[in-house]
């Protein structure tokens, strides 16, 4: 590999309070994620796909070990660093869309722009061309509540994709939709992986999602079971 | 700042029915503190003006011994003061007395007062202006009670110096409407000279009203009372009056904040994901408590704009044909004006705002702060905390 990791997990352990005990959900894990990937973890449910996910997003902090995201070791980060981490170089795509009801297909891809300071111009630029991305570029004013669970998850990829972070995590994004649509999301997804060199890192048990990984990460019971480079089983058209 | 804004605005046109319940009630606490106040503050402008013009004038210089909640000082309570010290000074002479209309006995405080005064509102005019033996004016109260109406006479009976009793006829020259019971109710005023001429104490005063605020000295024997001193009795009251009724508005503006809480509580258990979501969207956990608080203090805004929609017309309307105010206040001795035409200083209006506006940040803030030491992973899967 001639690229530098832009993930790496080191020993990662993550325990989580449980009764009187503790739940070990990730068994010492190491990994490296290089840029523009296009990889899953996949394993049963219960396997620790999230609980990995969110570290790797800074959402939560390993108990043991260090997970280093853009070269920033997520433990050290303080809530402010992380916040500005997850603003500027990374991307969520989550199981259930996570919409926010009140504001329009827009104004839900727009949100993390204007946390950044851009102009309103530049703006309603970088939106429309991410909702052209997925194709929904005509239905920009609707509100969530309208959109097929097909064009929820596209929203969302949008609202991902619009800042041009480095990173997408994404969280079983097709387990909610039908075959058709979860191909068209993932092949979205991949084409948007290749044209921006972004590094994409999905959770799933969908073997529509892993007929298009690169590589595939198999957890189970919190470990790395086994990770294979795969030639992908789809390809773009 | 200004995103936080937008975003609760959005947020609350979003969640419709329960957002206009909760500016309604604060909209309406705000408009009736303001609306009370108003009243208070319209009836306090008025009744101190009558008073003033009607009673006091700018003060009064009264015999020591002559105590006006003591009708036995009464007797008494006169003397005469030095000639030198009776400059830009209206005299006045008290005396009981009773009065026999249609036969009924009526006991009354006969007050004779420099004819040709104009400190006070009393129409004295008529008293110069009359051909009567003894012309007197009465309040319309008076009237009432006694069943007098102008041109009537009515036997009269007092004591002179001597304590002797001597009786006359007097003649009603006017019937005169005022605000003020303490000039009205078992009064009868004629002029001063003939009063002296009846009793036989030539020059003898019980007080005397000051035309004129500036007083330096005064004689032994005499006690001055300021203008502000004689309205004290009042500003007391209506104090006590707008402490009461603050009571009851606090109670709404409770209730209304109340809501808010309520509604701050449920939705930021509800929007566990939404809280989430903005934090995995690069929110910081503060800014998040801030975009909640300032969700619930836009309830204030919504409501002092809601508040202002139906508020001014109703105040502007309120402030024009005034407030009718029950007989049953007017006979209790309080000075009341048949209406109050009720008044909205921009003080009382800014106050009111600001008072309802801080009180719905804090209790904003309150259930907010809880925001802050969420994790975000259990937002985002929306459990319970
Ligand atoms: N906050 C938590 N407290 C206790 N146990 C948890 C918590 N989060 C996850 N777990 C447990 O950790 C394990 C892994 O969970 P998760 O990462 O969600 O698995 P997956 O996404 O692969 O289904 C599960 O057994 C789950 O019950
Ligand atoms: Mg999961």
């Amino acid at each position: 590999m001639t690229t530098e990791s832009i993930i790496s997990i080191k020993d990662v352990t993550k325990r989580f309070p449980v009764g009187g005990g503790e739940f070990t959900a990730l068994h010492k894990i190491n990994l490296e994620f290089e840029t523009g990937e296009f990889s899953g973890l996949i394993g049963p449910s219960g396997s620790g796909k999230t609980t990995l996910l969110n570290i790797m997003g800074s959402l939560d902090t390993p108990t043991e070990g260090q997970a280093i995201v853009m070269g920033k070791d997520i433990s050290k980060l303080t809530h402010k660093q992380s916040a500005l981490l997850r603003n500027m170089h990374l991307g969520f795509v989550f199981q259930v869309y996570n919409l926010l009801p009140v504001y329009t297909v827009f104004e839900n891809v727009e949100f993390s722009l204007l946390l950044q300071n851009w102009s309103a111009a530049e703006r309603k630029k970088m939106v429309m061309e991410s909702l052209e991305w997925v194709g929904l570029q005509d239905i920009a004013d609707k509100k969530p509540a309208k959109l097929s669970g097909g064009e929820g998850q596209r929203v969302a990829i949008a609202r991902a994709m619009v800042k041009r972070p480095e990173i997408v995590l994404a969280d079983e994004p097709t387990a909610n939709l039908d075959a058709a649509n979860a191909h068209t999301i993932i092949q979205t997804m991949k084409r948007l992986s290749h044209e921006l060199k972004t590094t994409f890192i999905f959770s799933t048990h969908d073997e529509k999602v892993m007929g298009y990984l690169d590589r595939i990460i198999s957890l189970e019971d919190g470990k790395v079971k086994k990770e294979q480079q795969v030639e992908a089983k789809f390809s773009l058209s | 700042m200004k995103l936080a804004f937008i975003l609760a605005y959005k947020n609350l046109i979003g969640a419709g029915l329960r957002t206009w319940l909760n500016v309604g009630i604060l909209s309406f606490a705000f408009v009736l503190i303001i609306f009370y106040n108003g009243i208070l503050d319209g009836w306090n402008d008025q009744a101190r003006r009558d008073t003033i013009d009607w009673e006091i004038g700018q003060g009064q210089i009264s015999f020591n011994q002559y105590d006006p909640f003591d009708p036995f000082t009464v007797m008494d309570g006169h003397g005469v003061l030095p000639e030198k010290d009776r400059k830009g000074l209206v005299p006045v002479l008290l005396r009981q007395g009773t009065i026999y209309p249609e036969g009924r006995m009526l006991s009354v405080m006969i007050k004779g007062i420099d004819a040709g005064q104009t400190a006070l509102k009393l129409p004295t005019h008529l008293l110069t202006e009359s051909d009567a033996d003894i012309p007197v004016i009465i309040g319309k109260r008076m009237a009432k009670s006694a069943r007098l109406k102008k041109g009537d006479e009515v036997l009269i009976r007092w004591r002179d110096d001597k304590g002797t009793y001597d009786a006359s006829s007097v003649t009603v020259e006017g019937v005169f409407d005022c605000n003020v019971s303490a000039v009205d109710q078992g009064q009868v005023w004629m002029s001063i000279d003939k009063l002296w001429e009846m009793t036989g104490l030539k020059d003898h005063t019980t007080y005397s009203i000051i035309t004129d605020g500036k007083i330096n000295k005064v004689a032994d024997g005499w006690n001055y009372s300021s203008r502000e001193d004689l309205l004290s009795d009042l500003t007391r009251m209506i104090a006590m009056k707008q402490k009461s009724s603050s009571i009851m508005y606090g109670l709404l503006l409770t209730i209304a904040l109340l809501a808010i809480f309520d509604t701050q509580v449920l939705s930021i258990f509800r929007r566990q994901k939404e809280i989430g979501t903005y934090i995995a969207l690069g929110m910081t956990r503060m800014r998040v408590v801030w975009l909640f608080t300032v969700e619930g203090t836009m309830y204030s805004f919504l409501a002092t704009v809601v508040g202002c929609v139906y508020g001014i017309p109703f105040f502007i309307y309120m402030s024009k044909a005034g407030m009718g105010m029950p007989e049953a206040n007017q006979e209790m001795g309080i000075v009341v004006a048949e209406r109050i035409f009720p008044v909205y200083s921009a003080g009382l209006i800014l106050s009111t705002v600001a008072l309802v506006i801080i009180s719905a940040t804090v209790v904003s803030f309150l259930p907010s702060r809880k925001i802050a030491k969420m994790n975000p992973v259990d937002a985002l899967k929306g459990k319970m905390q």
